[in-house]
């Protein structure tokens, strides 16, 4: 009877326990459905609604949430966020150049497990081997870029100018000589997008000769106030001021061609989706890169990539995440409803020659952007001190702008970089 | 331990307690933080360099034209702004009709947060902004203001005198107000004249407020940093780069902690300086 009541509680115990072993065994499959919330710090102009919709109709366990950014306090916010430590955000937008840098203090969640040599072979080459750091992966490529020079054609046409045509490449003398001659009253002739951002200029030092850090990623000191440089950016000065071409105001260069108040401009190809949608007043048109008469022929290339914080609570699932959005079908998503930029999927990119729409201008010029981002792409500097040495020079093009002297400004803007690259000796 | 001693210690405990945690604490702190240097070569690891950070910073060009800048902008910002204070302050103690309509109007820029004044200020004076648009109508020439190397820290000195002086008027005016009546129709009955009254009665019963705003004016200023992050962000030609800006960049944006504790640490021995001279003025004769 003893032995009968034994064996019954451990029967009992045992079918009490099972559940639990149960469990224990499944507790693999189990976490898929755990509730995963995620964090996404984004720019603000870029549009995330469907690609978020779409991931979590697949996986209705995962919420991301995606806060918006200014482009002016988007990279300060970023390293910050970062440097706490807290794992917030989640996902990390990463311009290209900032890979070395976050990498180097181990920001960044290696994406080798989640992301399939099969996975890499669709991007450009380019683009994987820029966001790789130390052998590993940091970084999943979404954009890249090149930049164009949009020319208001009926403008230019009413000073006796020709346009320049989609594969005609104007010397910089020829677009000052255009924008001198357009510019009057309330019309200017000339602008860059993005006009203090070493992403938009690196092309006009480096197009002249001039290199922009030293082999060991960290000299600048003899580079960046090198002779090339002072003229190039002596050139620069001289379109604000001495020529008075371009606008010293704060409104950006796109904004201002779209309203007919500014005959050219060099910008990204994210602008040739928009003015086609806003169906321009005037017939326009893009052509290649400028560059100086007696110089090379460089343009800037180089865009958005998406990582995984270090720190953050649930990696696997935010990697996960990005795989499905840059190499996976929401790659695709992405670049139809959600971005205006240049997608760096090289499927995506050889869409370009099958989509209808993009064989008749405007959208053809989309073409005419692919063309030109494999004509001697020059990359920004790899060096862990990008962000140091983007914002020190931004200053200092902003004040050559303003009509510094451009010797003494970059004179100055290299012992300060120099002074924040020794801690990564 | 006295008896009656007890009593006021125990009452002034926590207060001390939260300036220990609170101040003195993260002093020490910042103190220790800037004998290390952090080294990003060898994994962010921070290695110990006593005395290195403070001989990098005495070498750097940046480092001693940001304490210029601070050191400019106090000279010209804490008379300024007291002596417009006190002007305020000594026109809102008038008894007229609606004064307190008045004290309230001039407390608008106090109450509004620095962060929204700052955003204000620079679209109004932007290239286009509303003070350009009525220099225009004046007939004047359009001014750079935060564009030029000349105008850029006057300009950051108007926008915080713009929300300072009112701030510190509220001292003063609570100053003139603790003034008893009598003293001054005392004085009436002996004949003395205004100036008089001004130098021989009002500024010497207004000393403890009057060094009081002096040195929190001081202090406030040492460490202004706001409008500068908002407006300016040290530039054009680090005209602007106050020491307190170029420490948060360089601790905050470039993970630089050693060097920017060095700055603070810097700052606070020259804000201890003439904190001190100031105190030496207005101490109390025996």
């Amino acid at each position: 009877m003893k032995r009968i009541l034994t064996l019954g509680i451990a029967a009992a115990l045992l079918i009490t326990a099972l559940p639990l072993f149960a469990n224990g065994a499944g507790s693999g499959e189990s976490s898929e459905e755990k509730p995963v919330n995620l964090t996404w710090l984004i720019l603000e102009f870029w549009n995330p609604d469907t690609v978020i919709a779409a991931y979590q109709e697949l996986h209705p366990n995962v919420t991301i949430e995606a806060e918006k950014v200014g482009w002016g306090d988007f990279f300060q916010q970023n390293q910050i966020r970062l440097m706490s430590g807290e794992g917030d955000p989640d996902i990390v937008s990463i311009d290209l150049p900032l890979v070395a840098s976050y990498g180097a203090r181990g920001w960044l969640e290696p994406l080798d497990d989640v992301i399939s040599s099969e996975d890499k072979s669709r991007w450009i080459p380019a683009a994987v081997e820029s966001g790789t750091y130390n052998g590993a992966l940091l970084a999943a490529p979404q954009h890249t870029s090149t930049q164009l020079l949009f020319v208001n054609k009926d403008l230019l046409e009413s000073k006796g100018i020709t346009p320049p045509g989609t594969d005609d490449r104007l010397t910089w003398e020829e677009v000052l000589a255009a924008a001198q001659a357009v510019s009057e009253g309330d019309i200017r002739g000339f602008n860059w997008e993005q006009n203090t951002a070493i992403y938009q200029l690196q092309p006009l030092p480096v197009s002249l000769g001039g290199k922009c850090i030293g082999e060991d990623g960290l000299t600048v000191e003899g580079f960046i106030n090198s002779p090339e440089w002072i003229e190039a950016f002596t050139f620069y000065k001289d379109v604000y001021n001495k020529y008075g071409v371009a606008p010293k105001g704060d409104t950006p260069a796109a904004d201002l061609f779209a309203s007919g108040k500014l005959a050219m401009f060099v910008g990204g190809p994210w602008n040739i989706r928009r003015f086609a949608a806003e169906a321009l007043l005037f017939d326009w048109t893009v052509s290649r890169h400028p560059y100086f008469e007696q110089g090379e022929i460089v343009t800037p290339t180089g865009s958005w990539h998406f990582g995984v914080n270090a720190a953050g609570e649930d990696k696997k699932a935010a990697a996960e995440f990005v795989r499905w959005l840059t190499a996976g079908e929401g790659a695709g998503l992405w670049w139809s409803k959600d971005s205006y930029d240049m997608p760096a999927q090289i499927a995506l990119l050889e869409s370009f020659n099958t989509i209808e729409d993009f064989q008749k201008p405007p959208l053809s010029f989309m073409k005419v952007a692919a063309a030109e981002a494999r004509v001697n792409p020059v990359p920004r500097p790899v060096t862990p001190g990008f962000l140091e040495y983007d914002q020190l020079l931004q200053a200092a093009f902003s004040d050559i702008r303003n009509g510094a002297d451009p010797k003494k400004t970059l004179d100055t803007a290299a012992g300060r970089i120099s002074s924040e690259m020794n801690k990564y000796r | 331990m006295n008896k009656d001693k007890i009593v006021p210690y125990t009452l002034i405990a926590p207060a001390l307690l939260l300036l220990i945690l609170y101040r003195f604490w993260p002093t020490v702190l910042g103190l220790h933080e800037s004998l290390f240097t952090t080294s990003f070569a060898q994994g962010g690891k921070k290695i110990f360099i006593g005395p290195g950070n403070f001989i990098h910073l005495w070498n750097d060009p940046v480092f001693w034209s940001s304490v210029i800048a601070t050191v400019l902008f106090n000279v010209i910002a804490n008379p300024l702004q007291i002596f417009l204070a006190y002007i305020l302050a000594a026109l809102l103690n008038r008894k007229v009709k609606g004064i307190n309509l008045f004290r309230g109007l001039f407390l608008i820029p106090v109450a509004i947060s620095i962060n929204v004044s700052s955003i204000i200020w620079k679209l109004m004076l932007d290239s286009g902004g509303l003070v350009n648009g009525i220099l225009d109508r004046m007939g004047l020439a359009p001014q750079p203001f935060l564009l030029s190397v000349d105008q850029a820290l006057w300009s950051v000195i108007w926008i915080s005198s713009w929300i300072g002086v009112p701030f510190w008027s509220l001292f003063i005016l609570a100053g003139f107000q603790s003034i008893p009546r009598q003293v001054y129709e005392a004085a009436a009955i002996d004949g003395v004249s205004s100036p008089q009254r001004t130098f021989r009665i009002t500024l010497p019963l207004m000393k403890n407020s009057l060094a009081f705003v002096l040195i929190a004016d001081t202090v406030a200023n040492f460490l202004l940093f706001t409008p500068v992050l908002l407006l300016t962000g040290g530039g054009p030609e680090l005209s602007t780069n106050v020491a307190m800006f170029e420490a948060y960049r360089r601790g905050m944006i470039y993970g630089d902690l050693g060097t920017a504790s060095g700055i603070v640490m810097m700052l606070l021995c020259l804000i201890i300086i003439v904190v001190g001279l100031q105190s030496l003025l207005f101490r109390e004769k025996k």
